[in-house]
This record gives C-alpha cells, sequence and structure tokens, in this order.
C-alpha cells in the first residue's frame, strides 16, 4: 500500500512539475521515488515499519497487505526504478512518459495484492491503459503505431474475454473474493463427488486465457514479438519485465483458489506451458533483430514460469520472486546495452554488438554475465531461479521440466549468437557504451545471487 | 577452498594488470594452489576415506558449499595444478589474446579444482558448467569461416549432456531423504532397475560426451584443432579428465545398479574409438588433428578400462589419466612452438627441425616415446595395467585394443620424422627460459613416473579400493 500510495504521488508531482521540461531533470527523481517506495515496502515485508492506518483504509476483501504482497511491491518499483535509470539521458520534452509508467507500476501493485477479482480487473486496466500510450510514444515511427494499436486491441479482446470468465466465476461459486469462491466448488468436488459446475471450469478456462495474453505464453503470444519490437525501448523492457511478473503474481493467486479442483486445469496449462517453452526457444533461432530475439526469449521464460503456476502452494513464493528478480536484473543489462548500442550505431539487429569486447573489455564482460544468467548457467542469478524453479516443479511434472532442459539447452543457440558479435566480429564503430555505474551494479548484484543465492534469500524472506 | 578461490583472484589480477603483466607472474600465482595442494596431501593424506574440508550452506540449507580431499582428488589437483603453470609457461602466445587467455586459463584453474574437490552433486555441477565457460571464451579468439559453429557445437554437446547429467542429480536429490545433494545421500538412494538405467543414462552422457567416446566424438577434433594452443591444452590435458573423474568418482557409485547394462556398451564403443581414432590419426596431415584423434584412441582405453571394473582397470585408469594429461600437453606444447617458429603445423610442409635445435628435439623424442609407451617412460605401467584389465573382461577385445600399440607408434614417430627429420625447412627459434622450464617440467614427470609409477597408485589406491567396494556392494560381486 505504501508503495502505490508513494509512486502515485511522484507521478502526480512529476506530471506537474514537468509539463514542458526536458525528461532528463526529472527521471532522478522518479528513480528514487521508486527505490524509496520499494525500500518502504521492504521495510514493511520484515515488519520494521508498518502502516496499518493507510492500509485499513482498503476493505480487506478488496486487496491484502502481507510480507509476499510488499515483497513483490518492492521487487516492482526496483526494477522500474532500474528502467528509469537506465534511460536516464531521455531528450524528450515532457514528463508524461514518466508519470505514465508509474501509474502503470500502480497498476502492476494492485495486481499482486487483490483479493477480490475486481481489484484485479481495474489492476489490469490501470496497467495497460498507460501501456498503450506508452507502447505508441515514439508518434512519428509508423512500427510504434503499429505496436500500440495491436497492443491496445489485444489487450482489449483479452479483457473481454477474461471479464466473461469473471462473471462465469461469479455464477459458479457464488463470489468475487479470492478467499471464497475456491472454497465451494472445491468442497462438493472433492468432498461429495459431485462434477464440478460447468460456469466454474469456463470461468477458469476464460480467465486464464486473458491472464495467458498479458504473460505472452503461447498460443496468446503473437501480440508480443511486433508489440515488442514496435515499440520504444523502455517500453519495451517495462512490458517484458514488471507487466509479466505482475500477470504472473495475479495468475497463481487466481489458479492458487482452485488448488482443491487442480485436475481441472492442471493438464491444459502444462501443456501450453511446454508449447510455449518451445516455441519461444525455436522461433528465436533464426531472428536477426536484437530486439525480436529477447522478445522470443521472454515468451521462453513465460513458459518456464508456467511451471510454477502448477506448483504453487503458497509456501514456495519466494521461487517466482527470486525468478522474476533474476530475470528482471538480466533483461535491464542486455537491454542497456542493447539500446545505447542501437542508438552509437543506428543498427537493431546483431551487428550492432560487432566488436564489442575490443572495444571496451569492461562491456563485453557485462554483456557475458547478463547473457549467461538469461541462459541459465551457473554461477548467475538466472541458473540458481532455473534450478529452485525445476526442482521444484519435479515432482508436480517431470515431463514438463525435460522440456525446459531442453529448452534451455536450445537458447543457447539464439543466446551465444551475442557473443559471436562480440568476441568474433570485427567492426570499425568506435563508439563506446556508456554508462558503466550502472552495468557494473547490474553484474554485480547477478553475480551476487549467484554465488550465494541462500545468504540473500533468508535475510529477505 | 584456498586452491579455487585462489586462481580466481589471480585471473581479476591479470586482467587488472593487462598487458604489463609478465610471464613470470602469472605462472607464479598459478603454482599457488599447488603449495596449497601439497598442504592437503600433508594434512589429510590419502589413507582414510573422502575428507570434507570445508563445509557451508550455499544453494539451500541442505545443497551446501562442500570440498573434500582423498587420493582420487589429489591425483586430480596436482595434474591440474602442474598443467597449468605448464600452459601459462609455454602455451600462451604473445599477441592480442595473451591476457585474455591468461585470465580465463586461471579462472578455469579455480573452477576445475572446484570440480575435483566438489563433494556435494549440485556443486559438482555448477563448478562442472563453470569450468566450460572459460575455454568456451578461449575457444572464441579462434578465427575462420566455421568458428562460431565449431565452438558452439562444442558447447551444445557439452551442455546437453550436462543438463542430462543435472536431470539425473535432481532426481537423485528429490528421492534423498532430508533433500540434500551431498554425496553419501545420493549414494544412499535405492533405485530400482529402470530408474537406475535412466539415472546412470544421464549421469553417463555428460561424462561420455566430455571424454569423448565414440558416437559423442565430433566436436572433437575440429574444436581442438582451431582453438589456441593453451585452449587445446586444457581441454585434452585437463578437462578431458573431468569426464574420466566423473566416471570414477560419480557415476559409479551412485548408479551401480545401471553399471551391468551399459558395460558392454561403454567398452565395445571405447574399443571402437581406441582403433577408430588411431587409424584415422595415421592418415593426419595436421599435428594438430593427428595428436586430437590419438588423444580420442587414448582415452577410449581408460574408460574401457574403468568399466572393466577390476582392481587393475580402475589403478590403471588413474594412473593413465594423470600420464595421457602430461603426455598430450606436452605433445600440444611442441607443436604450438613449432608453429610459432615456422608457421605451419603441416607434416608435408616441415622437415629436418632437429639439425638446429637440438635441445627441442630430445624433448619432442622424450614426449613421444612416453606417449608410445615405452618401457620406463611414465605411458607404460598405466597402459599395461589396462589392457591387463581388458583381458580379464574379454580377451578378444583387449587383443583389438593393443594393436593400439602399434598404430601409436607409426603415427607419433611418423610425426617425429615428418617434422624433425629429413631435408631442412624452417628452423625452431632456441628455447626460452619459460619454454625450457615448460619442457623441464613435463620431462620429469615423463621418466619420473616411468620410473617410480607405484607413486601414483599409491596415492590413489585407498580411494579406488572403497569405490570397489561400493560397487561390488550393489552388484553382489566384484571380478
Amino acid at each position: 500500500m505504501i508503495a502505490l500510495f508513494v509512486t502515485f504521488f511522484s507521478a502526480v508531482v512529476l506530471l506537474f512539475l514537468g509539463l514542458n521540461k526536458k525528461e532528463s531533470n526529472y527521471s532522478i527523481f522518479a528513480a528514487i521515488s521508486l527505490f524509496v517506495s520499494a525500500g518502504l515496502s521492504w521495510a514493511c515485508s520484515a515488519n520494521l515499519i508498518s502502516f496499518g492506518l493507510l492500509e485499513s483504509w482498503v476493505p480487506a476483501n478488496m486487496m491484502s497487505f502481507g510480507k509476499e504482497q510488499h515483497l513483490f511491491s518492492a521487487l516492482l518499483a526496483f526494477i522500474v526504478g532500474l528502467i528509469i535509470l537506465m534511460f536516464r539521458k531521455n531528450e524528450v520534452v515532457g514528463n508524461d512518459q514518466l508519470g505514465l509508467m508509474m501509474f502503470s507500476l500502480c497498476g502492476a501493485y494492485m495486481m499482486v495484492s487483490y483479493q477480490h477479482l475486481v481489484m484485479l480487473f481495474l489492476g489490469i486496466e490501470v496497467l495497460s491503459i498507460p501501456l498503450f500510450v506508452l507502447a505508441g510514444a515514439s508518434k512519428t515511427n509508423l512500427a510504434s503505431n503499429e505496436a500500440s494499436l495491436k497492443y491496445f486491441l489485444m489487450g482489449a479482446f483479452s479483457t473481454g474475454i477474461f471479464l466473461l470468465g469473471t462473471a462465469f466465476i461469479y455464477g459458479g461459486s457464488g463470489s468475487l473474493e479470492l478467499e471464497m469462491m475456491g472454497i465451494k466448488p472445491s468442497f462438493m468436488h472433492a468432498m461429495q463427488g459431485m462434477p464440478l459446475p460447468v460456469l466454474i471450469n469456463a470461468g477458469i478456462v476464460l480467465m486464464s486465457v486473458g491472464l495467458l495474453f498479458k504473460v505472452a505464453a503461447a498460443p496468446f503470444h503473437f501480440w508480443a514479438p511486433d508489440v515488442y519490437e514496435g515499440s520504444p525501448n523502455r517500453t519495451t523492457l517495462f512490458m517484458a519485465t514488471v507487466v509479466k511478473i505482475a500477470a504472473f503474481v495475479a495468475f497463481y493467486r487466481f489458479l492458487n483458489t482452485f488448488a482443491g479442483i487442480a485436475d481441472a486445469w492442471k493438464g491444459w496449462i502444462s501443456v501450453l506451458g511446454a508449447i510455449t517453452i518451445l516455441w519461444g526457444n525455436l522461433a528465436a533461432l533464426n531472428q536477426t533483430s536484437v530486439k525480436r530475439t529477447l522478445a522470443f526469449s521472454s515468451i521462453a521464460h513465460a513458459g518456464y514460469l508456467v511451471m510454477f503456476l502448477l506448483m504453487a502452494d503458497g509456501t514456495n513464493t519466494w521461487i517466482l520472486w527470486f525468478y522474476g528478480l533474476a530475470y528482471a536484473l538480466a533483461s535491464v543489462l542486455v537491454f542497456s546495452i542493447a539500446n545505447q548500442l542501437s542508438v552509437s550505431t543506428g543498427k537493431n539487429d546483431f551487428s550492432a554488438f560487432d566488436g564489442l569486447a575490443k572495444r571496451s573489455p569492461f562491456v563485453g564482460v557485462a554483456l557475458v554475465i547478463g547473457v549467461l544468467s538469461m541462459a541459465g548457467i551457473p554461477v548467475s542469478a538466472g541458473f540458481n531461479a532455473k534450478f529452485y524453479l525445476f526442482s521444484f516443479a519435479w515432482q508436480h511434472m517431470p515431463w514438463l521440466v525435460g522440456v525446459g532442459l531442453l529448452g534451455s539447452a536450445i537458447s543457447v543457440g539464439y543466446y551465444f549468437k551475442f557473443f559471436k558479435h562480440a568476441f568474433m566480429q570485427e567492426s570499425e564503430d568506435a563508439s563506446p557504451v556508456l554508462d558503466r555505474g550502472l552495468l557494473l551494479f547490474l553484474s554485480a548484484l547477478i553475480l551476487l545471487l549467484g554465488a550465494m543465492p541462500w545468504a540473500v534469500l533468508n535475510s529477505i524472506f | 577452498m584456498e586452491v579455487i578461490i585462489i586462481p580466481i583472484l589471480a585471473s581479476i589480477a591479470v586482467m587488472a594488470l593487462g598487458k604489463k603483466n609478465q610471464i613470470w607472474l602469472s605462472a607464479l600465482m598459478s603454482m599457488l594452489p599447488l603449495v596449497f595442494v601439497a598442504q592437503f596431501f600433508d594434512r589429510v593424506g590419502v589413507d582414510g576415506g573422502w575428507k570434507t574440508l570445508f563445509d557451508q550452506p550455499w544453494i539451500s540449507d541442505n545443497i551446501r558449499f562442500t570440498t573434500g580431499f582423498d587420493g582420487l582428488t589429489g591425483i586430480l589437483l596436482l595434474l591440474t595444478n602442474i598443467l597449468v603453470p605448464v600452459i601459462i609457461l609455454g602455451g600462451i602466445r604473445n599477441d592480442e589474446h595473451r591476457v585474455k587467455i591468461t585470465a580465463l586459463t586461471l579462472f578455469m584453474q579455480g573452477a576445475l579444482n572446484g570440480v575435483f574437490m566438489a563433494q556435494d552433486g549440485l556443486m559438482f555441477y555448477i563448478f562442472w558448467e563453470l569450468a566450460l565457460i572459460p575455454i568456451y571464451f578461449i575457444t572464441l579468439t579462434m578465427s575462420g569461416v566455421n568458428a562460431f559453429k565449431i565452438t558452439l557445437r562444442f558447447f551444445i554437446y557439452t551442455f546437453v549432456g550436462s543438463l542430462a547429467m543435472l536431470a539425473s542429480l535432481i532426481y537423485l536429490f528429490l528421492h534423498t531423504a532430508n533433500y540434500s545433494f551431498a554425496f553419501e545421500a545420493l549414494r544412499a538412494v535405492e533405485l530400482s532397475h529402470t530408474e537406475s538405467i535412466f539415472v546412470g543414462g544421464g549421469i553417463l552422457l555428460a561424462f561420455l560426451v566430455k571424454i569423448p567416446v565414440l558416437p559423442f566424438h565430433s566436436w572433437q577434433a575440429d574444436t581442438y584443432t582451431n582453438t589456441p594452443a593453451a585452449g587445446t591444452m586444457l581441454l585434452s590435458g585437463i578437462m578431458l579428465k573431468m569426464g574420466l573423474y566423473g566416471l570414477l568418482r560419480w557415476f559409479l557409485p551412485l548408479a551401480p545398479e545401471s553399471i551391468e547394462f551399459y558395460q558392454p556398451w561403454v567398452i565395445g564403443l571405447s574399443v571402437a574409438g581406441v582403433l577408430y581414432g588411431a587409424l584415422i590419426a595415421i592418415r593426419q596431415k595436421d599435428m594438430k588433428r593427428l595428436v586430437a584423434f590419438s588423444s580420442l584412441s587414448h582415452v577410449g582405453l581408460i574408460a574401457a578400462g574403468i568399466f572393466t571394473l577390476t582392481l587393475e582397470g580402475l589403478e590403471g585408469s588413474v594412473i593413465q589419466l594423470f600420464v595421457h594429461g602430461i603426455n598430450v600437453v606436452g605433445l600440444f606444447l611442441v607443436i604450438e612452438l613449432i608453429e610459432r617458429s615456422t608457421g605451419t603445423r603441416m607434416l608435408g610442409e616441415l622437415g629436418g627441425l632437429a639439425k638446429n635445435n637440438r635441445l627441442f628435439m630430445i624433448f619432442f623424442m622424450l614426449i613421444a616415446l612416453g606417449t608410445v609407451a615405452v618401457p620406463f617412460t611414465n605411458g607404460f605401467p598405466g597402459e599395461l595395467l589396462l589392457l591387463k584389465s581388458l583381458y580379464a573382461y574379454r580377451p578378444n577385445l583387449s587383443l583389438l585394443a593393443g594393436l593400439t600399440i602399434i598404430f601409436c607408434a607409426v603415427y607419433v614417430f611418423r610425426m617425429v620424422q615428418f617434422s624433425m627429420f629429413g631435408e631442412g625447412k624452417g628452423e625452431v627459434a632456441s628455447l626460452k627460459w619459460n619454454e625450457i622450464l615448460a619442457f623441464g617440467i613435463i620431462t620429469f614427470f615423463i621418466l619420473g613416473l616411468g620410473f617410480m609409477p607405484q607413486m601414483l597408485i599409491d596415492i590413489v589406491h585407498n580411494s579406488i579400493v572403497q569405490i570397489g567396494q561400493w560397487v561390488s556392494e550393489a552388484r553382489g560381486v566384484m571380478s
């Protein structure tokens, strides 16, 4: 709650302060306010401080503010803070993009702490509507316009399906509250051996479809590569990390209420997960554009996270948190390098990376750390995240873990294209990559989470 | 712990020093772990079991950072920390990649020490993968049309094998009493026959790819040939031994129920590899490629020896893996120096190199004799034990594998003859102090172990007997 509060008000302040000034003047302020949000949320999760009065304004059956919600809010705020820091030199006039991104983040907070499906719906809308604008933010770029329109159409479409599902769930269970709606059908199914109401089944399917659109999992991922490629880099990064993590948290909390009737949804969700993993990884192999490759890679990561949906039981949420953090850190690191290279060379394909290691060994090492973490190779945060995920998922869906391992093997084929260009190719281009401080910070964090994950997790959870 | 941390710190230091760094400094840093290894021998000794030296929760409470030491670990630590200084002294060319390759080699030393000391399954896997990263980036410095394809094939082959091993280890992990990756806990898991075939198969795949045994060898020759010399030496001298070590340390104790099933296949394929590698080596013109295939032939014999499960086979394999590491690094060093001076390593374009550089000639000849396994050189005792164990398993197979002694003599002496003798084409520059030191270390071990092979057996005997006991407990009989 405190994160929502701080983020919202600093976004409003930002909009008023910088209506016709350059964005770069205010991005540090935005980043700091987000880190403050993250810090306060973390402090709440550790019971160092408490904002009971603030939280009591929201009815308890609408949103909940437990440890888990605070930690996810902190994670999301931290990532957005990093993203804004990364693009702090943006010379756009007007703070509207910064403000919109922070408003969108408020929607993400709601998605991770909802207790009522209406709040989830509101959260998704608050998250999505600013994103439609952000996707089209480079107004003169046709691809950006296309991305915005596509994202809008797909978003509207998936929201419609989602709402229909909500209505069905209400019809089948008589409640929209997270804690109530699963009880009746589970009880009737498990205790009295009655078949599941059709409305519940259909409701789960339809709501899942809506959420699968948001996380960009197959077969509802078609919009993702185009939208990710067309949107400005900052928006792409926001969609690939924050939106995905928030949607997965919402998704797992929703499915978890129906844990008692898991047979009804585990089968087809795991099949979709397997398809997502394979599709994302295989399609990424033949891409020439860096952003498209990363888009497909993010689809593949959504596939791995589907495993989490199948094993979530309320006690292992830290796996999703850790995976989200590892994935986001690596994405921000690789994207930040790719972004600066595409700005300085004007190329969008892999040849922008030519000769990078020779020009700047430091950035080369940072790239190696980021890409290896994405591919899940030790010692990196990505490996530990994948290890936790796979070893816990094994008991629930061993074959899906097999597909995940296969996917990891395939992913090497495209992740290592970065190394081919950075280490093997020569280039006359001599423009350096700036922003070493952020790269150093991100690489160190990835290595820290890779080398001593348990110490870090113990101090947080 | 120290032997893992020091090389990694040294690698960072080398990166930081950059071009200012001298060979003697990096060589000195790479020799430092040897002091600690000697201290392990002194403090822990090799008569007991596998003793834990360091233990700390790592990935979770029961997945720990545990390092241990016994004779088998000791041998491989010795091998690693003797060969890395040799590679740094002689194997790295003074070109634009020198700093990078030196740093990566040192990093690799740390990772390899971790592999050989790991007492925890996941730690073993993590270091196993970690050792792959520096060598991958060393191979990336190769040039040529297909360079990226070759490196990618190498990486994907080994990575797929590793993932299969990871899957097997996770399966065992989930069946342990308290979700632990500790070696003892994994070993205590009782598997049914079918389970053990799958679990054992996964573990085995990782090691067979790394060794490599016949159908998984196709990454080897191209990678060896095109990689800079330091990379080739690391790959053939030490990395390959990770696979053999893995067989002894992890495969045999963890999945003994599946040995029965895999034994004929692995021995058959290994012996086929012995012959195949030797026959192809005879036809090679490129010296590096020749040694690559000879290496395939030699390690095939070692793998076959391990799978005979006799005491001679197991001990012979440990001796031979040490000796092969020394000899093959020596051969690649010779080839590297020839290539540095003359600019070529094609047998047809070389000749008469013995004329102006007698010292080089002597070193080359000694290494060649060791490779051919002439009595009183280090190659002889191990090969004898291996062939003897193979004879106990199937006399016919040992006859077939024994042919390799003849073939080996053919291709090694052919290499010596075409490059060293005959009409003079080019000459080898006189050896610098660092190259003489590198050769000196290698010839010391070639002659020393030739006269006193028992030293190695004494170190490793207790560990091998224990592994043999575990296997025989599971199988009921031990031949």
